[in-house]
């Protein structure tokens, strides 16, 4: 095994690294508004690590709201990693369990994309998605350590900042558009996304978008096999 | 520094969370990394990521909270993005170009 990979998944992660740093500054400033030690701030990103849910904890929090359902809103969010985590298990096949613990608890939407757009570097070499995910993490929990150590000097969204994480989807989207069954996929993908948002609470879309898009994908590749 | 300290109920909601946020990333990593998945099964994995990348893209451009609507600044800052990610297909640039974007549409609108 070379030691190699894991640099290389480092390198992967910049583009990571500068959307995490000012969500993860905004983090740190809101959630010591809400009443969190910088320590406790630190803690939940080292072990929640997870955007969206860490935020809505915040919000749930300064509302008062008990902590059973701030973790049962939290379980909900987060189920959409089964399918990113079932989908990078296919190319993990010989990798240890407590290196596969490691791996999957830092697990992001954004480590995913970055993983699926460069799958030949992951397939059964875990140091690059090791490298990847680590750094990946290590600027989550600088970024909210530092907005919750410093957040009172800063104002957090100039620069466009807001738009650098929505930017990196973008482009890690259309890298994963390789061929007309894709184009469909995500042309069925978008429209289901907005109405399952508009229709259910938490991140439910998510789920469900991807396991009918997914599943239309398949269908539309056998039908055009059977034309062919 | 004496507040940096770990209230009771927070270490509570912390590792509470941070259990809930585990299992659903670990159990199909661990499970599904020994077992073989059928040929059908493949075919439709190989439409998960753009299936999902669509649904966290598309509804930060089109909904506003659970309203359906064009988020004017995120969908303008978005074709340049795009457009450029499609010719160029560098990541660094598109983060760069959609900050850039998105900085300059906060002035004009």
């Amino acid at each position: 095994m070379n030691t190699n990979g894991f640099r290389e998944g480092a390198k992967a992660a910049l583009p990571v690294i500068l959307g995490y740093l000012p969500v993860g500054i905004t983090f740190g400033i809101l959630a010591r508004q809400a009443g969190l030690t910088s320590l406790e701030v630190g803690m939940m990103s080292l072990f929640v690590y997870a955007g969206a849910s860490q935020f809505l904890a915040i919000e749930m929090i300064s509302k008062g709201l008990p902590t059973f359902s701030i973790v049962l809103a939290t379980f909900f969010i987060n189920l959409r990693h089964l399918l990113m985590s079932s989908n990078l298990s296919v190319y993990l096949k010989n990798v240890r369990i407590p290196l596969l613990g490691i791996l999957s608890a830092q697990l992001t939407d954004e480590s995913y994309a970055v993983a699926v757009s460069k799958l030949p570097l992951v397939k059964d070499k875990p140091r690059y998605l090791l490298g990847l995910q680590m750094v990946s993490q290590v600027a989550w929990i600088g970024g909210s350590a530092a907005g919750a150590l410093f957040g009172s000097l800063t104002t957090g969204t100039g620069w466009g900042l807001p738009f650098a994480l929505p930017a990196l989807f973008i482009c890690l989207l259309v890298l994963q558009v390789k061929n007309a069954h894709h184009v469909w996929v995500m042309v069925i993908a978008g429209i289901l996304s907005v109405f399952f948002k508009w229709l259910l609470p938490g991140s439910w879309y998510i789920l469900l978008t991807a396991l009918f898009a997914s599943g239309a994908g398949m269908m539309i590749e056998r039908v055009w096999r059977r034309n062919a | 520094m004496e507040e940096e300290r770990v209230s009771e109920s927070m270490l509570i909601l912390i590792l509470g969370m941070g259990l809930v946020t585990f299992l659903p990333r670990f159990v199909p990593m661990a499970f599904l990394s020994r077992w073989i998945f059928p040929e059908k099964l493949r075919a439709g994995l190989n439409y998960f990521p753009v299936a999902i990348l669509s649904a966290i893209v598309f509804p930060s451009l089109f909904t506003d909270g659970n309203q359906v609507g064009i988020q004017s600044q995120h969908f303008l800052a978005a074709i340049p993005v795009f457009l450029f990610a499609w010719r160029v297909k560098s990541l660094w640039g598109s983060v760069l170009l959609g900050m850039a974007a998105y900085g300059l549409l906060g002035f004009v609108l």
